[in-house]
Protein backbone atom coordinates (compact mmCIF):
# COMPACT_ATOMS: atom_id res chain seq x y z
CA UNK A 1 0.00 0.00 0.00
CA UNK A 2 1.46 3.45 -0.93
CA UNK A 3 1.53 6.53 1.64
CA UNK A 4 -1.22 7.81 -0.24
CA UNK A 5 -3.18 5.05 -0.34
CA UNK A 6 -2.37 4.55 3.53
CA UNK A 7 -3.75 8.22 4.08
CA UNK A 8 -6.89 8.52 2.20
CA UNK A 9 -7.68 4.85 4.23
CA UNK A 10 -7.97 7.04 7.59
CA UNK A 11 -10.20 9.88 6.02
CA UNK A 12 -14.06 9.78 5.08
CA UNK A 13 -15.08 12.29 3.06
CA UNK A 14 -18.56 11.68 2.36
CA UNK A 15 -18.97 10.25 5.86
CA UNK A 16 -21.03 13.49 7.17
CA UNK A 17 -23.22 13.98 9.88
CA UNK A 18 -26.47 16.09 9.70
CA UNK A 19 -28.25 17.27 11.96
CA UNK A 20 -31.46 19.83 11.52
CA UNK A 21 -29.91 22.53 9.22
CA UNK A 22 -25.61 21.95 9.80
CA UNK A 23 -23.79 19.21 8.64
CA UNK A 24 -20.20 17.87 10.16
CA UNK A 25 -17.71 16.30 9.24
CA UNK A 26 -16.45 15.71 13.17
CA UNK A 27 -18.21 13.35 15.22
CA UNK A 28 -16.75 15.14 18.52
CA UNK A 29 -18.56 17.53 19.99
CA UNK A 30 -17.01 19.34 23.34
CA UNK A 31 -18.06 21.39 25.80
CA UNK A 32 -16.18 24.80 27.22
CA UNK A 33 -16.71 24.19 30.60
CA UNK A 34 -13.94 23.56 33.74
CA UNK A 35 -10.70 24.55 31.30
CA UNK A 36 -8.17 26.12 33.92
CA UNK A 37 -7.87 28.95 31.18
CA UNK A 38 -9.62 30.79 28.25
CA UNK A 39 -6.66 30.04 25.95
CA UNK A 40 -5.96 26.77 27.11
CA UNK A 41 -9.66 25.71 26.13
CA UNK A 42 -9.39 28.14 22.92
CA UNK A 43 -6.40 25.78 21.84
CA UNK A 44 -7.97 22.57 22.73
CA UNK A 45 -11.36 22.99 21.58
CA UNK A 46 -9.40 23.44 17.91
CA UNK A 47 -6.79 20.92 18.28
CA UNK A 48 -9.93 18.84 18.50
CA UNK A 49 -11.61 19.71 15.33
CA UNK A 50 -14.96 19.99 16.58
CA UNK A 51 -17.89 21.89 14.60
CA UNK A 52 -20.23 22.07 17.41
CA UNK A 53 -19.23 23.03 20.97
CA UNK A 54 -21.78 23.67 23.97
CA UNK A 55 -21.99 27.04 26.55
CA UNK A 56 -24.08 28.00 28.93
CA UNK A 57 -26.04 31.55 29.77
CA UNK A 58 -25.54 33.47 32.88
CA UNK A 59 -26.60 36.46 34.68
CA UNK A 60 -24.04 38.97 34.01
CA UNK A 61 -21.94 40.33 37.11
CA UNK A 62 -21.11 44.28 36.70
CA UNK A 63 -18.77 44.07 39.41
CA UNK A 64 -16.41 41.22 37.99
CA UNK A 65 -16.96 40.89 34.54
CA UNK A 66 -16.24 37.65 32.54
CA UNK A 67 -14.00 37.36 29.74
CA UNK A 68 -15.70 37.17 26.24
CA UNK A 69 -15.15 33.40 25.44
CA UNK A 70 -16.87 33.68 22.20
CA UNK A 71 -14.54 35.51 20.06
CA UNK A 72 -12.32 32.64 19.47
CA UNK A 73 -14.53 29.88 18.82
CA UNK A 74 -16.55 32.16 16.40
CA UNK A 75 -13.31 32.71 15.07
CA UNK A 76 -12.17 29.09 14.35
CA UNK A 77 -15.72 28.44 12.62
CA UNK A 78 -17.36 26.52 14.93
CA UNK A 79 -21.04 26.42 15.99
CA UNK A 80 -22.22 27.30 19.01
CA UNK A 81 -24.77 25.07 21.15
CA UNK A 82 -25.82 27.00 23.90
CA UNK A 83 -27.01 24.94 26.77
CA UNK A 84 -30.01 25.39 29.65
CA UNK A 85 -27.81 24.39 32.60
CA UNK A 86 -29.45 25.63 35.94
CA UNK A 87 -33.22 25.07 34.58
CA UNK A 88 -35.09 22.91 36.87
CA UNK A 89 -38.44 22.66 34.77
CA UNK A 90 -39.74 23.14 31.38
CA UNK A 91 -40.97 26.53 31.98
CA UNK A 92 -37.05 27.85 33.27
CA UNK A 93 -35.78 25.92 30.66
CA UNK A 94 -37.91 27.32 27.82
CA UNK A 95 -36.94 31.11 29.28
CA UNK A 96 -33.38 29.88 29.19
CA UNK A 97 -33.87 28.79 25.70
CA UNK A 98 -35.07 31.81 24.67
CA UNK A 99 -32.67 34.04 26.26
CA UNK A 100 -29.95 31.82 24.59
CA UNK A 101 -31.45 32.56 21.39
CA UNK A 102 -31.17 36.19 21.62
CA UNK A 103 -27.97 36.35 23.01
CA UNK A 104 -25.94 33.89 20.79
CA UNK A 105 -28.74 34.13 17.70
CA UNK A 106 -28.99 30.94 17.36
CA UNK A 107 -32.21 28.40 17.12
CA UNK A 108 -29.76 25.35 18.46
CA UNK A 109 -30.59 24.34 22.03
CA UNK A 110 -28.90 21.72 24.13
CA UNK A 111 -32.01 20.99 26.44
CA UNK A 112 -30.83 20.03 30.19
CA UNK A 113 -33.14 19.57 32.57
CA UNK A 114 -31.55 18.74 35.62
CA UNK A 115 -33.25 19.56 39.36
CA UNK A 116 -30.99 17.41 41.24
CA UNK A 117 -27.72 18.94 41.63
CA UNK A 118 -25.97 15.56 43.11
CA UNK A 119 -26.14 13.16 40.20
CA UNK A 120 -27.22 15.73 37.38
CA UNK A 121 -29.45 13.23 36.27
CA UNK A 122 -32.32 14.65 33.51
CA UNK A 123 -35.87 15.07 34.26
CA UNK A 124 -37.67 13.12 31.61
CA UNK A 125 -41.29 14.70 32.07
CA UNK A 126 -39.66 18.18 31.89
CA UNK A 127 -37.55 17.54 28.99
CA UNK A 128 -40.33 15.68 27.05
CA UNK A 129 -42.86 19.05 27.83
CA UNK A 130 -39.82 21.76 27.00
CA UNK A 131 -38.82 19.83 23.83
CA UNK A 132 -42.30 19.49 22.39
CA UNK A 133 -42.97 23.74 23.15
CA UNK A 134 -39.02 24.44 22.12
CA UNK A 135 -39.68 22.52 18.68
CA UNK A 136 -42.70 24.47 18.30
CA UNK A 137 -41.27 27.48 18.29
CA UNK A 138 -38.59 26.66 15.61
CA UNK A 139 -35.40 25.37 17.77
CA UNK A 140 -33.46 22.83 16.91
CA UNK A 141 -33.49 20.54 20.32
CA UNK A 142 -30.86 18.13 21.42
CA UNK A 143 -32.16 17.31 24.85
CA UNK A 144 -29.50 15.53 27.75
CA UNK A 145 -31.51 12.59 28.64
CA UNK A 146 -31.07 9.47 30.47
CA UNK A 147 -30.44 6.41 28.15
CA UNK A 148 -34.28 5.05 28.01
CA UNK A 149 -34.87 4.10 24.71
CA UNK A 150 -39.02 4.76 25.29
CA UNK A 151 -38.45 8.43 25.98
CA UNK A 152 -35.96 8.74 22.55
CA UNK A 153 -39.30 7.17 20.57
CA UNK A 154 -41.63 10.08 22.73
CA UNK A 155 -38.89 12.55 21.61
CA UNK A 156 -38.91 12.15 18.27
CA UNK A 157 -42.69 12.47 18.15
CA UNK A 158 -42.64 15.59 19.34
CA UNK A 159 -39.97 16.93 17.04
CA UNK A 160 -36.59 16.61 18.74
CA UNK A 161 -33.60 17.31 16.63
CA UNK A 162 -31.30 14.68 18.13
CA UNK A 163 -31.06 12.52 21.00
CA UNK A 164 -27.99 12.73 23.84
CA UNK A 165 -28.49 9.63 25.97
CA UNK A 166 -25.70 9.94 28.63
CA UNK A 167 -22.96 7.52 29.52
CA UNK A 168 -22.82 8.24 32.35
CA UNK A 169 -23.45 11.12 35.24
CA UNK A 170 -21.97 14.12 34.01
CA UNK A 171 -18.48 14.80 34.82
CA UNK A 172 -17.68 11.44 36.39
CA UNK A 173 -15.84 10.20 33.58
CA UNK A 174 -17.06 6.74 34.49
CA UNK A 175 -17.54 5.78 30.90
CA UNK A 176 -20.18 3.83 28.70
CA UNK A 177 -22.16 2.54 31.85
CA UNK A 178 -25.40 2.70 29.89
CA UNK A 179 -24.23 0.38 26.96
CA UNK A 180 -27.05 -1.89 26.51
CA UNK A 181 -30.19 0.92 26.61
CA UNK A 182 -28.12 3.10 24.11
CA UNK A 183 -27.22 -0.01 21.63
CA UNK A 184 -31.38 -0.15 21.79
CA UNK A 185 -31.70 3.48 21.20
CA UNK A 186 -28.92 3.47 18.37
CA UNK A 187 -31.15 0.81 16.52
CA UNK A 188 -34.31 2.50 16.94
CA UNK A 189 -33.61 6.07 16.48
CA UNK A 190 -34.64 7.90 13.19
CA UNK A 191 -32.25 11.21 14.71
CA UNK A 192 -29.05 11.40 15.26
CA UNK A 193 -27.70 9.68 18.61
CA UNK A 194 -25.11 12.10 20.39
CA UNK A 195 -23.86 9.95 23.59
CA UNK A 196 -22.94 12.83 26.07
CA UNK A 197 -21.95 12.94 29.63
CA UNK A 198 -19.91 10.34 31.73
CA UNK A 199 -17.10 9.84 28.80
CA UNK A 200 -13.93 9.85 30.74
CA UNK A 201 -11.23 8.24 28.42
CA UNK A 202 -10.95 8.35 24.54
CA UNK A 203 -11.15 4.39 24.76
CA UNK A 204 -15.55 5.48 25.86
CA UNK A 205 -15.52 7.46 22.95
CA UNK A 206 -14.36 4.92 21.13
CA UNK A 207 -16.18 2.30 22.28
CA UNK A 208 -20.33 4.76 21.72
CA UNK A 209 -18.95 5.15 17.91
CA UNK A 210 -18.41 2.02 17.33
CA UNK A 211 -21.68 0.81 18.42
CA UNK A 212 -23.31 3.37 16.32
CA UNK A 213 -23.79 6.20 17.72
CA UNK A 214 -23.67 9.08 15.14
CA UNK A 215 -21.78 11.39 17.78
CA UNK A 216 -20.29 11.85 21.14
CA UNK A 217 -20.16 14.91 22.83
CA UNK A 218 -16.93 15.27 25.63
CA UNK A 219 -16.24 18.53 28.10
CA UNK A 220 -14.82 17.44 31.39
CA UNK A 221 -12.36 14.70 29.90
CA UNK A 222 -10.77 17.54 27.60
CA UNK A 223 -10.93 20.04 30.55
CA UNK A 224 -9.18 18.56 33.32
CA UNK A 225 -6.89 16.24 31.61
CA UNK A 226 -3.46 17.50 32.68
CA UNK A 227 -2.91 18.09 28.56
CA UNK A 228 -5.88 19.67 27.08
CA UNK A 229 -4.67 20.05 23.90
CA UNK A 230 -3.05 16.27 23.48
CA UNK A 231 -6.04 14.95 24.69
CA UNK A 232 -8.51 16.62 22.42
CA UNK A 233 -6.50 15.35 19.87
CA UNK A 234 -6.41 11.79 21.05
CA UNK A 235 -10.41 11.93 21.48
CA UNK A 236 -10.38 13.25 18.01
CA UNK A 237 -8.34 10.19 16.71
CA UNK A 238 -10.49 7.86 19.04
CA UNK A 239 -13.62 9.07 17.33
CA UNK A 240 -12.49 8.57 14.22
CA UNK A 241 -11.64 4.99 14.44
CA UNK A 242 -14.68 4.14 16.48
CA UNK A 243 -17.12 5.64 13.39
CA UNK A 244 -14.48 3.82 10.45
CA UNK A 245 -14.71 0.49 12.72
CA UNK A 246 -18.41 0.90 13.32
CA UNK A 247 -19.04 1.59 8.77
CA UNK A 248 -16.34 -1.17 8.73
CA UNK A 249 -18.20 -3.68 10.70
CA UNK A 250 -17.34 -5.36 13.68
CA UNK A 251 -17.04 -8.97 13.64
CA UNK A 252 -18.87 -10.73 16.21
CA UNK A 253 -18.63 -12.39 19.25
CA UNK A 254 -18.82 -16.30 20.24
CA UNK A 255 -18.73 -17.92 23.50
CA UNK A 256 -16.22 -20.63 22.10
CA UNK A 257 -13.14 -20.02 20.47
CA UNK A 258 -12.92 -19.65 16.93
CA UNK A 259 -9.50 -20.92 15.06
CA UNK A 260 -7.58 -17.75 13.61
CA UNK A 261 -5.37 -20.16 11.80
CA UNK A 262 -6.33 -23.66 9.56
CA UNK A 263 -6.37 -26.65 12.52
CA UNK A 264 -4.12 -29.13 10.06
CA UNK A 265 -2.65 -32.29 11.67
CA UNK A 266 0.88 -31.55 10.14
CA UNK A 267 2.37 -32.49 14.07
CA UNK A 268 0.91 -35.76 14.24
CA UNK A 269 3.47 -37.44 12.85
CA UNK B 1 -33.99 57.03 36.58
CA UNK B 2 -34.05 54.55 38.45
CA UNK B 3 -33.42 50.76 37.46
CA UNK B 4 -32.84 47.46 39.40
CA UNK B 5 -29.83 45.89 37.05
CA UNK B 6 -29.41 42.57 38.07
CA UNK B 7 -30.65 43.24 41.17
CA UNK B 8 -28.42 46.54 41.88
CA UNK B 9 -30.43 49.92 42.18
CA UNK B 10 -28.38 52.28 39.25
CA UNK B 11 -29.63 55.82 38.33
CA UNK B 12 -29.01 55.97 34.79
CA UNK B 13 -29.68 58.69 32.07
CA UNK B 14 -31.03 56.14 29.76
CA UNK B 15 -34.28 55.48 27.76
CA UNK B 16 -33.18 52.77 25.40
CA UNK B 17 -31.59 49.19 25.68
CA UNK B 18 -28.95 50.56 23.44
CA UNK B 19 -27.77 53.59 25.26
CA UNK B 20 -28.00 51.58 29.02
CA UNK B 21 -25.90 48.89 27.22
CA UNK B 22 -23.40 51.78 26.06
CA UNK B 23 -23.85 53.50 29.47
CA UNK B 24 -22.71 49.79 30.88
CA UNK B 25 -19.89 49.42 28.44
CA UNK B 26 -21.62 46.17 28.12
CA UNK B 27 -20.89 44.52 24.02
CA UNK B 28 -23.59 43.89 22.10
CA UNK B 29 -22.63 40.91 21.23
CA UNK B 30 -23.34 37.50 23.07
CA UNK B 31 -25.88 39.34 25.31
CA UNK B 32 -29.59 38.82 25.97
CA UNK B 33 -31.46 41.38 28.27
CA UNK B 34 -35.32 41.35 29.80
CA UNK B 35 -37.35 44.00 31.33
CA UNK B 36 -39.40 43.10 33.97
CA UNK B 37 -38.46 39.37 32.88
CA UNK B 38 -39.78 40.31 29.57
CA UNK B 39 -37.02 39.43 26.80
CA UNK B 40 -36.67 41.89 24.89
CA UNK B 41 -35.68 41.03 20.99
CA UNK B 42 -32.48 42.85 19.26
CA UNK B 43 -34.15 44.67 16.79
CA UNK B 44 -36.18 46.39 19.66
CA UNK B 45 -33.70 47.51 21.74
CA UNK B 46 -33.53 50.94 20.27
CA UNK B 47 -36.77 51.38 20.46
CA UNK B 48 -38.19 49.99 23.66
CA UNK B 49 -38.61 52.72 26.19
CA UNK B 50 -37.16 51.58 29.79
CA UNK B 51 -39.03 53.07 32.73
CA UNK B 52 -38.85 54.18 35.92
CA UNK B 53 -38.07 51.04 38.66
CA UNK B 54 -37.76 48.65 35.86
CA UNK B 55 -36.08 45.63 36.38
CA UNK B 56 -33.70 44.78 34.07
CA UNK B 57 -31.43 41.74 33.69
CA UNK B 58 -28.51 41.15 31.76
CA UNK B 59 -27.78 38.08 30.54
CA UNK B 60 -24.36 36.62 28.97
CA UNK B 61 -22.96 33.23 27.21
CA UNK B 62 -19.89 31.99 29.75
CA UNK B 63 -18.56 28.26 29.42
CA UNK B 64 -20.34 25.05 30.02
CA UNK B 65 -20.90 21.78 28.89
Amino acid sequence: MSVTTLQSAFILPSDELVIADKTFSSRLFTGTGKFSDQKIMAAALIASQSQLVTMALKRIDLANQDDDILKPLIAAGMNLLPNTSGARDAKEAVYAAQLAREALQTNWIKLEIHPDPKYLLPDPIETLKATEQLARDGFHVLPYIHADPVLCKRLEAVGTAAVMPLGAPIGSNKGILTAEFLEIIIEQSTVPVIVDAGIGAPSHAALAMEMGADAVLVNTAIAVAKDPVAMSQAFALAVQAGRQAYLAGLGSQAQTAVASSPLTAFLDL
Amino acid sequence: MKLIINDEIKNLAVTTITSLLTTLEQPEKGIAVAVNQAIITRQNWDDFQLSENDQVTLFQAIAGG
